[in-house]
This record gives structure tokens, C-alpha cells and sequence, in this order.
């Protein structure tokens, strides 16, 4: 799948970092692969996933697609001049069940200290400024989290 | 004039997922605020303590940019605003 027919999605126009956000699939492999190149020494990755905890079947993953596209932008930038590297982020939405990957942050680096700090940064900012919101689905009913 | 109106997680709840609201000329921030208290059932039991004052999980972004304090609430809206507000963000 090309980025250009996702939902949302756009391409950092100074580096190769990109930010997908939508009912899209995420794949590993495919996003690791996509990462490498020949200045490139180490990959991370962070996947969050639906946790069948207290009961939670599935989450319904809601996203303000423009503004949030532009917060992660800002985001990846902001890891590319502190850490030096690239870093794409895929940010699911929709409903996703229990077991199923929500995002998949992958950071490129030459070295794999950068890789690392930059991973972490990204998904610490992710969870701290973007406006994306989950609610929970079980035997409980439904709630928004973190409300 | 008219503002288009984004609510999402337990706002959308309440208020929908997107609509427009015609507002009078000259209107503010709080003014499209009041009218959501009048004119959508439970809006201000949810955005609103018991003193009158915004809760502090309200978040507002007008044309994508966040709206702080009271003088964000005294920002006065054109027509084609974008007005967003949600709670607190929990992606990830």
C-alpha cells in the first residue's frame, strides 16, 4: 500500500519520516524494511498493542486526523534534530481487537543509541500531545480512557 | 456566520462528530460555549463545574491551534472557524 492512499498520511518533506494515521494495517517487516538504507545502523521499533486487561475485548481508536498528523510531524522533526534520526509513526484507528498492534514507531539511526532515544521520545511525545483517544470495549460495556 | 463544530471521544459522545453552528457576528469562544450549554443536552453538566467554571479537561482548538485560558475563551470567532474540543489525549 503507497502512502498517498491512505487516509491520512504525508511525507516530512526534509527527511524520509512519515505519519500515517487511519484504519490502515501495520507491518513490521514492511516498515523495518522500508527504514534501511546505506547510512543506516540500527533500526527500533515500538508496537503498542490491545491489552485484554480487566476484561477489554477491543479498543475503538478515535483521532483529530489533521491536527494529529500535524503534532507528529512536529513530533518526528523534533527527534530528527535532537537524535539525528528518522522516524516513521503508524497510528491506527477504528476498532482493533485484543492482540491487535495500535501503532508501530520505527526509528533509523546510524548508531543505535540515537535509534533507541529517538523510539522513545516519539512515542512519550505521542502519548503526551496528540490528540488521539481510545475507548475501551468489554463485558463492562464501553469507556473512554483516560476521562 | 457560520463555525464548524469537531467534537471527538466523550464530547463526540454529546455533541456529534462534526456539524456547523450559525453564530452571530462578533461571537466569541464562550458565546459558541453558552449556546452548546443551551441547545445540547448534557453539554454542560460535562464541559462545566459546579461554580461555572470550564472544566480541566476541556481542550479547544480553533483552526488547529490550542485555545489556553481566558483569553482564549474571549477570542472572538470568523466565519469558516474550525472549533474542536475533546478531553484530555490517551493514543498509543
Amino acid at each position: 500500500m503507497t502512502a498517498m492512499s491512505l487516509p491520512y498520511s504525508r511525507l516530512w518533506p526534509e527527511d524520509d519520516s512519515t505519519v500515517q494515521i487511519g484504519p490502515v494495517p501495520i507491518s513490521h517487516d514492511s516498515a523495518v524494511a522500508g527504514a534501511a538504507s546505506a547510512d543506516i545502523g540500527a533500526v527500533v521499533t515500538f508496537t503498542g498493542i490491545v491489552r485484554a486487561d480487566q476484561g477489554v475485548q477491543s479498543l475503538l481508536v478515535e483521532a483529530y486526523p489533521e491536527a494529529a498528523a500535524e503534532e507528529l510531524e512536529r513530533i518526528v522533526q523534533e527527534a530528527a534534530l535532537l537524535f539525528g534520526a528518522s522516524v516513521d509513526v503508524i497510528h491506527r484507528t477504528g476498532k482493533l481487537a485484543a492482540g491487535e498492534a495500535i501503532v508501530l514507531i520505527t526509528s533509523a539511526a546510524a548508531h543505535r543509541r540515537e535509534a533507541f532515544l529517538a523510539c522513545e521520545y516519539t512515542i512519550e511525545e505521542l502519548k503526551r500531545r496528540a490528540p488521539l483517544w481510545k475507548k475501551e470495549m468489554g463485558s463492562f460495556g464501553d469507556r473512554w480512557v483516560g476521562k | 456566520m457560520m463555525v464548524k463544530l469537531r467534537a471527538f471521544a466523550a464530547f463526540r459522545d454529546l455533541l456529534g462528530r462534526e456539524s456547523v453552528l450559525e453564530l452571530g457576528e462578533g461571537a466569541t469562544v464562550s458565546d459558541l460555549l453558552l449556546h452548546l450549554c443551551k441547545t445540547r443536552r448534557g453539554f454542560l453538566e460535562a464541559a462545566y463545574d459546579q461554580e461555572g467554571l470550564l472544566r480541566d479537561y476541556v481542550i479547544i482548538m480553533l483552526n488547529r491551534k490550542r485555545l489556553d485560558g481566558q483569553q482564549g475563551l474571549e477570542q472572538q470567532l470568523h466565519d469558516g472557524d474550525e472549533f474542536a474540543i475533546f478531553p484530555p489525549v490517551a493514543g498509543g
